[in-house]
């Protein structure tokens, strides 16, 4: 009997494990792959050529490529130069530092995006306005619709990835490897070649290469400041597509076949990212059992502290600051002078306007259910890759960490093929579209987390139990959840606070009454409301970093106790 | 361990009234109403409507002609249409959703006493404004108002005359289509010679002349005035020959809540609907509202008189290749 019930239950774990994944993410990638191929029923290459031969197609391709290219770079400098900063200097306050730089994290890249439009557009803006009014230039200093403008604010958002594998990296390293060169009579610039630098590649590449994947797929930045001009990438594209022209099958086919050439792409990516990952292995990379020297930077010391601070003035308290001042602007344009300044848009947005409501509701509700979604379905879709022999797992891993690779607007394309109708579910203008559309998009942060800790389980606990006679899923019930709980929460808030802010799947997937609040903020500075949706970034911003602190709190308190 | 628990059933209680809630709602009698008229107009047609009709609960959902059609398209592919109504100021849309039998016609009880500027009238939609478009500028640039259309062309407009995007704004539409009829493309053609750049939204060229990052842009009557009143530094003027743009209104055909679409038409076209449009700081279709001192607007005699003439058919047909040529004009280098 004890036998059969155990079958049984791996049976069921690995059925709806694999129905999950197939429901939510495999039906909806071969539904884009399907419609970019298939064209009446024949497979079809000469047509998706004819598509990419279009000019729109491949500028779009190549900006996201250009872009995503020069954000990599400048991103990868900047991250790992403060990582070097704070991890192998004397910098004053490095502790405080090294948080403050994690800062921009918690910014959502597009609010940085407006306020950087409101600082530098090339007229209005208000540092251009000051450098011509004031200072008596004749022409802008910057112009942020530019090329040069949309790197420059995602590297500032962006940065992150870098900084946070590479000061990990330097502060692992065992500097014996640096010392031992020193003694032997290496200079610090030889040190820094031929030791720092080699070690810490794979660090600095594989964050690299995850500020690539990121903004290669970033909506939110080119759509304020590219799309004016006429910059245009593919996901800012294929909301145009989606948006102006969409039920007409030529767009929907078009989206499908820039949608697949995104996933190609980030795919290339991604494959990168393991050869160098797997090249990368140095053993060198011990436990925390050393502290590294530290460079001396003396009379550098205090420019170096200046200098970290006006860049995080800059890139954080600025657009910040800015955000809620024209939040209380009567209109956009005016000058910052108290008869111009007023409570009216925060009350408008805060208690008039029922889209505000709806969409705090929205993004809460959603953000929620697809963590806790995410979150078991993540725990027994680990526990069959991890645990279990069952023959066909491998194509679980693969389904599940799919969504990793593929881009937001890719899932959302995929979600309203499936799920508008045309195979008999209609979710289309509810939150039901959005939250499958979610569960796809975080899957893989949720299995990354229960894997990591399920790892770590050892498998004669479960056979303990099952010897003193507990069944399969007493033994789950009682010993495995309970010791993989740390994971299950990390996978929680992975999950909740992105999704809180999340615009790029959103924006093609909304509604009349399912915009979330990146929705809301975009469309109405799209609908050239620049006021008021500067004052519900700026409400977004205080329910965002209360959210991050509650949590850090709550997380922290745990681990206390 | 507690705290986790606490956070799954606080989680799982708040996803569990999350479905419930919308499954409430959806049971619940509204109307819908697809329009391309912003916030600052919609709130109050909303309050004085919800305090003459309490009975029925109105959501809107506001955008640019151009997106609404295409989520229009969208729904109607998927089964279902979730708007009951439709009011926007692109009007060959509403000739073309006749033409495909989607629209319910309604002849509104006061339709007598508006003056209405549609040919082949059958109550399919009914004009409820008459939008006007004109010359918005920021008066911190330009000092001297321009007069004519032509003077668009002059050296202070250069670089930093906006018009919104045809594709995605119906007003903009009309506009393009109705001034390249009556001056040709080469009118188009000198204005980007002269710099001038094709836009988002037909709000956001006005907010942009607002701020300053344009001078001046083909504005639309009452986002314009909003602004104005708020403190903008601006202006609106119209040259000699007028855009005046009807904006109609239609009821879906497949409706569930008709009743309630008929009571808001029929509300609209009242001589109360009427007031409020006309506060706004638009035309109304009604001669006999009286519009507001302060905007300076001509009155609706006026305007009608000196419209640029608007083949409603030919711009429906020429739809699609209009706006591929204005966005080729405008994105020559």
């Amino acid at each position: 009997m004890g036998k059969t019930s155990r079958f049984g239950t791996a049976q069921l774990l690995f059925v709806l494990s694999v129905g999950i994944l197939v429901v939510v993410v495999a039906v909806p990638m071969l539904l884009i792959f399907f419609n970019a191929f298939w064209v009446n029923g024949h497979f079809n290459v000469a047509d998706v050529i004819r598509v990419l031969r279009q000019s729109e197609t491949y500028e779009a391709l190549l900006n996201s490529l250009f872009l995503s290219s020069g954000v990599t770079i400048t991103g990868t400098l900047v991250g790992t130069f403060f990582a070097w900063l704070v991890t192998r200097t004397d910098l004053p306050l490095k502790k405080t530092m090294k948080l403050l730089f994690l800062v921009p994290f918690m910014l959502p890249a597009f609010i940085g995006a407006l306020a950087w439009k409101m600082l530098l557009s090339p007229r209005a803006g208000y540092i251009n306005r000051l450098f011509m009014d004031v200072f008596g230039f004749s022409s802008p200093i910057f112009d942020i619709y530019t090329y040069a403008g949309i790197i420059l604010v995602e590297t500032m958002y962006l940065f992150p990835f870098v900084f946070i594998q590479v000061s990990g990296a330097l502060e692992r390293m065992d500097p014996t490897l640096e010392e031992s060169a020193r003694i032997s009579g290496a200079d610090l610039f030889t040190i820094t070649r031929k030791i720092t630098i080699p070690l810490v590649m794979p660090s600095i590449l594989s964050g690299a290469l995850l500020i690539m994947l990121y903004s290669m797929a970033h909506f939110g930045t080119v759509a304020v400041l590219g799309v004016e001009t006429g910059i245009y990438n593919i996901p800012t594209l294929i909301y145009e597509k989606i948006h102006q022209s969409a039920g007409s099958f030529d767009s929907i086919r078009t989206a499908t076949v820039l949608a697949t050439v995104l996933v190609i792409t980030a795919a290339f990516i991604l494959w990168l990212q393991n050869r160098v990952l797997n090249q990368g292995r140095y053993q060198i990379i011990a436990g925390k059992s050393f502290r590294p020297s530290e460079l001396k930077l003396r009379t550098w010391r205090i420019p170096m502290l200046v200098f970290c601070l006006l860049y995080i003035g800059l890139t954080i308290v600025l657009p910040t600051v800015t955000i809620f001042m024209v939040g209380g602007l009567k209109t956009y344009g005016l000058p910052f002078v108290s008869e111009n300044m007023t409570w009216e848009n925060y009350r408008y947005i805060l208690f008039e306007w029922d889209l505000t409501r709806d969409a705090i509701w929205n993004s809460v509700s959603l953000g929620l259910s697809a963590a806790l979604i995410t979150m078991f379905a993540g725990v027994i879709i680990s526990y069959v890759i991890v645990k279990m022999k069952v023959r066909g797992k491998g194509i679980l891993e693969f389904l599940g960490m799919l969504p990793f690779s593929v881009p937001g607007s890719v899932i959302a394309l995929g979600v309203i093929l499936a799920w508008s109708g045309k195979y008999g579910i209609n979710l289309y203008n509810t939150v039901w579209i959005i939250l499958v559309a979610y569960v796809a998009r975080y899957m893989a942060f949720s299995l990354k987390a229960n894997s990591a800790a399920l790892e770590q389980v050892h498998d004669s606990l479960v056979e303990a139990a099952r010897a003193s006679g507990a069944t399969m899923w007493q033994a789950l019930k009682d010993v495995v959840v309970p010791l993989v709980r740390p994971g299950m929460m990390a996978a929680f808030f992975l999950i909740f606070l992105p999704a809180l802010r999340e615009l790029t799947v959103s924006v093609l997937l909304y509604g009349p009454t399912t915009r979330t609040i990146g929705v809301a903020i975009y469309t109405l500075n799209e609908d050239g409301e620049t006021v008021y949706s500067a004052a519900l970034a700026g409400i977004a911003l205080v329910i965002i970093v209360t959210g991050e602190i509650l949590i850090k709190r709550l997380v922290a308190g745990k681990s206390n106790a | 361990m507690r705290v986790l628990k606490k956070i799954a059933s606080a989680c799982a209680v708040a996803a569990l009234c999350g479905a419930f809630s919308a499954g409430v709602q959806a049971q619940e009698q509204k109307l819908y109403v697809y329009t391309s008229m912003k916030e600052s107009m919609l709130n109050d047609i909303r309050a004085s409507f919800a305090k003459k009709h309490p009975e029925v609960k109105l959501e809107y959902q506001s955008a640019g002609a151009g997106k609404l059609m295409a989520k229009i398209a969208a729904e109607r592919e998927s089964g279902k249409i979730l708007a009951d109504v439709l009011w926007t100021s692109e009007v060959p849309d509403f000739y073309h959703l006749k033409s495909q039998g989607i629209l319910l016609p309604f002849i509104p009880a006061e339709i007598k006493s508006i003056r209405n500027p549609l040919p082949d009238y059958d109550g399919s939609f009914t004009a409820i404004r008459l939008g006007t478009l004109g010359i918005a500028y920021n008066t911190r640039f330009i000092k001297e108002a321009p007069k004519t259309w032509d003077d668009l062309k002059k050296s202070e407009f250069k670089g930093a005359f906006g018009i919104a995007n045809p594709a995605l704004s119906g007003t903009a539409y009309m506009s393009v289509a109705t001034i390249s009829k009556t001056f040709g493309w080469s009118f188009f053609e000198a204005l980007r010679a002269n710099g001038a750049k094709m836009g988002k939204g037909s709000g956001q060229v006005i907010d942009d002349t607002a701020s300053g990052d344009l001078v001046a842009s083909l504005a639309v009557d009452y986002i314009t005035l909003d602004k104005i009143k708020k403190g903008a530094t601006m202006a609106l003027v119209y040259p000699p020959e007028m855009l005046v743009i009807p904006s109609p209104v239609a009821i879906f055909k497949d409706s569930p809540n008709a009743l309630a679409a008929k009571k808001f038409v029929d509300f609209m076209v009242s001589k109360e609907g009427q007031s409020i449009i006309a506060e706004q700081g638009t035309l109304p279709v009604r001669p006999d509202v009286k519009l507001p001192e302060s905007y300076k607007l001509p009155s609706v005699e006026d305007a009608v008189k000196r419209a640029m003439a608007i083949d409603y058919q030919q711009f429906m047909q020429e739809k699609e290749s209009n706006i591929k040529k204005f966005t080729e004009i405008m994105q020559k280098k």
